[in-house]
């Protein structure tokens, strides 16, 4: 009698949506949920039904332990108790309004309060509000023109930080922004020797953590000689936390790193889900932070805020960034000894609460899309291309069952190898 | 009207990735395989101050040597790039340089060919009903686009700057189940070689279910999002190669109708 093995699932509903939304939608599902780097495409669900804790749901009925968080805004497990409390009893009291909500003030002084470089607190709805806030804060403020930024460093889809070549965007959009390699600190000095004087600021995530590449922590000393260089320079340092903020530490990563940004710009899990983002500076900067317009529809509802309180206020309770890095510990340290046992070599990068992990066994990362599909289809949801985020509602049985799928998934890849 | 760079990069691809069909579509059509099969002779293209290059008819099959000074039987001369495109556009002659004993073939017998590739890469509708057009159509339209990815990542202004984020690396792009395949080695440098057939070892891959697939793309009669989603087109190995390229890709009807 051969070995037990997990049910695979199938995706008929979330097929035929997807026949639907082609129909109705440019690209079906766009941006970062687009199926172009779910490979192989057979593996994955387009569509969800439901969620909770650290489970989703899709419109097949299909169970997902999901390590996407929906790339990064469920910190504390979908439907959080008290986060959707918070949410819905503002949202019966008032959302959208015609004047500000007292809970913006609020939030401010939560933020001020817990983040030390914080002096004040302005906010929007996504990441890129905020980014883009902050370059021009800082242009604003040395009247200069040019970011320095990372190669392959995200900052959202604003055209100034889109790659040349991408559709809609004009060389005229890029002229202003330098990329140089992450922590190469030499590269930030010649391109200060070259143009110093025109540069506004320099923004880079706290570490490097782009897609389909092993992500890599700062070098010792590095932030700390990217301030001192820039601050030197007249120029500011924006830190984009908006992906690992509150996963790292609740003062901002900058606190883990042990350096000073002037900028920080937050979103994702800062209210588990809600949609909110938030620029926190200096004292120096908020009159130039005053004096830039910027502004949208609903960056003043007042739902996000009262939840984004309570998050921080459970994440702190709860010790969030050590508990999510101690489950990302578990869960890598796990699937590295697996992967071993196969007879694979496991590569973990990144910090542990949001760890990226590749099989080293190949150079074109087909195995990797192959084993992280095999683990979709068994209910662990992996994507290949794009670290992984733990929360604090994944619980030691949950990474035992997620082993155990790893492991199946493991035996399906060498069956299907043939090994 | 078309700057001095859009017509170096349009003459560009219509010699190393249009006109080089010629080398392939023999092989494809049998009609094309007549049209050459007693001819024996080398013809050359030559841009002033620019690129020469050369096709050899010989025993029915077909040669073209990009970039080559080698002799040729018959030399034809443009004065611009601008010249050789409106040859393409049949609004220009070239200035013949040598040959003129063969002026009656290039008249009468040479246009035969080339006429039967533009056939072949200007679809009607009607004729995209007939399989045995498709399958011609979708492999010349196949090796056009490779062809043209490694002249647009050396010339076009955006294409440099896409090539020079683009890692090493393979990609091949299949027609299943038996071809057309054709693979473009980036160099990692923001260069790149195009080669007709499979790769040996693929950092990525674009497999197309079927040839009708393949040509509803090639032909923008399909929407790719959907087409991988629904597992008619397959992406494997290094995703951002793919979407660099297709970055690159884009840049062709910019240059080519």
């Amino acid at each position: 009698m051969g070995e037990a093995r997990l049910k695979t699932y199938s995706y008929e509903q979330s097929t035929e949506w997807f026949k639907r939304a082609v129909k109705a939608i440019p690209c079906g599902v766009y941006g970062h949920f687009s199926p172009a780097p779910y490979v192989p495409i057979e593996a994955y669900p387009f569509f969800s039904d439901r969620a909770q804790g650290p489970r989703f749901w899709d419109v097949d009925g299909n169970e997902f332990l999901d390590y996407m968080c929906a790339y990064g805004p469920m910190v504390l497990g979908y439907a959080h108790p008290e986060v959707d409390a918070a949410f819905e009893a503002q949202w019966r009291q008032s959302d959208a309004n015609s004047v500000a909500s007292p809970r913006m003030v609020e939030l401010a002084e939560t933020l001020i309060d817990m983040i030390p470089v914080a002096d004040w607190a302005f906010f929007a709805r996504n990441g890129a509000d905020v980014t883009n806030l902050a370059v021009m804060v800082a242009r604003a403020a040395t009247n200069r023109k040019k970011i320095i930024a990372i190669q392959g460093g995200y900052h959202g889809t604003t055209p100034w930080m889109q790659a040349p070549g991408h559709h809609g965007i004009l060389p005229e959009d890029l002229q202003n922004v330098v990329r140089i390699p992450w922590n190469d600190v030499n590269a930030l000095k010649r391109v200060i020797a070259d143009v110093g004087d025109d540069v506004a600021g320099f923004i880079a995530t706290p570490y490097h953590h782009p897609v389909f590449a092993d992500n890599a922590l700062p070098a010792d000393g590095y932030w700390q000689q990217v301030t001192d260089l820039l601050h030197k320079n007249g120029s500011l340092v924006i830190v984009d936390d908006v992906r690992a903020g509150f996963r790292l530490h609740l003062g901002g990563s900058c606190e883990k790193y042990g350096f000073k940004p002037d900028l920080i710009c937050f979103s994702k899990a800062i209210a588990n889900g809600y949609a909110l983002s938030a620029l926190v500076g200096i004292e120096a900067l908020r009159v130039d932070a005053a004096k830039v317009f910027h502004t949208g529809s609903f960056w003043f509802c007042a739902g996000s805020m009262a939840a984004a309180m309570a998050c921080l206020n459970v994440l702190k309770e709860q010790d969030g960034p050590n508990l999510m890095a101690a489950l990302g510990k578990k869960l890598t340290d796990g699937i590295v000894e697996i992967a071993k046992g196969h007879g694979y070599a496991m590569k973990v990068t990144g910090e542990m609460s949001m760890p990226y992990l590749r099989i080293t066994d190949d150079d074109n990362v087909m195995l990797q899309q192959e084993w992280c599909g095999e683990c979709t289809r068994r209910g662990a949801f992996f994507t290949s291309h794009h670290n992984w985020f733990l929360s604090t509602a994944h619980t030691d049985d949950d990474i035992k069952h997620t082993l155990d799928i790893c492991d199946d998934a493991f035996k399906a890849l060498k069956e299907k190898r043939g090994d | 009207m078309a700057s001095k760079v859009n017509n170096i990069i349009k003459a560009r691809l219509n010699l190393n990735a249009v006109l080089r069909n010629l080398e392939v579509l023999p092989t494809l059509d049998a009609q094309a395989a007549d049209i050459i099969r007693q001819w024996s002779l080398s013809v050359r293209f030559s841009i002033r101050g620019n690129m020469t290059t050369r096709l050899s008819f010989d025993n029915g099959r077909c040669i073209y040597d990009p970039e080559t000074t080698a002799p040729a039987d018959v030399s034809l001369y443009f004065w611009s790039c601008a010249h050789l495109n409106a040859m393409f556009e049949n609004r220009a002659n070239p200035i013949p340089l040598k040959g003129f004993s063969k002026l009656g073939f290039l008249k009468n017998e040479f246009p035969k060919i080339t006429e039967r590739l533009e056939y072949f890469l200007k679809p009607g509708d009607a004729q995209l009903q007939d399989e045995t057009y498709v399958r011609v159509n979708t492999a010349l339209s196949l090796y056009t686009g490779a062809f043209a990815i490694s002249e647009l990542i050396r010339f076009d202004p955006v294409a440099m700057q896409v090539g020079k984020m683009m890692p090493a690396g393979v990609l091949q792009l299949s027609v299943l189940p038996d071809g057309p395949h054709a693979h473009i080695v980036y160099d990692g440098k923001g260069g790149a070689a195009a080669v007709r057939g499979p790769a040996d070892n693929p950092t990525a891959t674009i497999s197309f279910r079927d040839c009708a697939t393949a040509n509803l793309l090639f032909n923008g009669k399909l929407d790719g999002f959907g087409a991988i989603a629904m597992s008619d087109i397959k992406l494997r190995g290094l995703i951002p190669l793919i979407e660099n390229t297709n970055l690159i890709l884009d840049r062709i009807p910019l240059y080519l109708q």
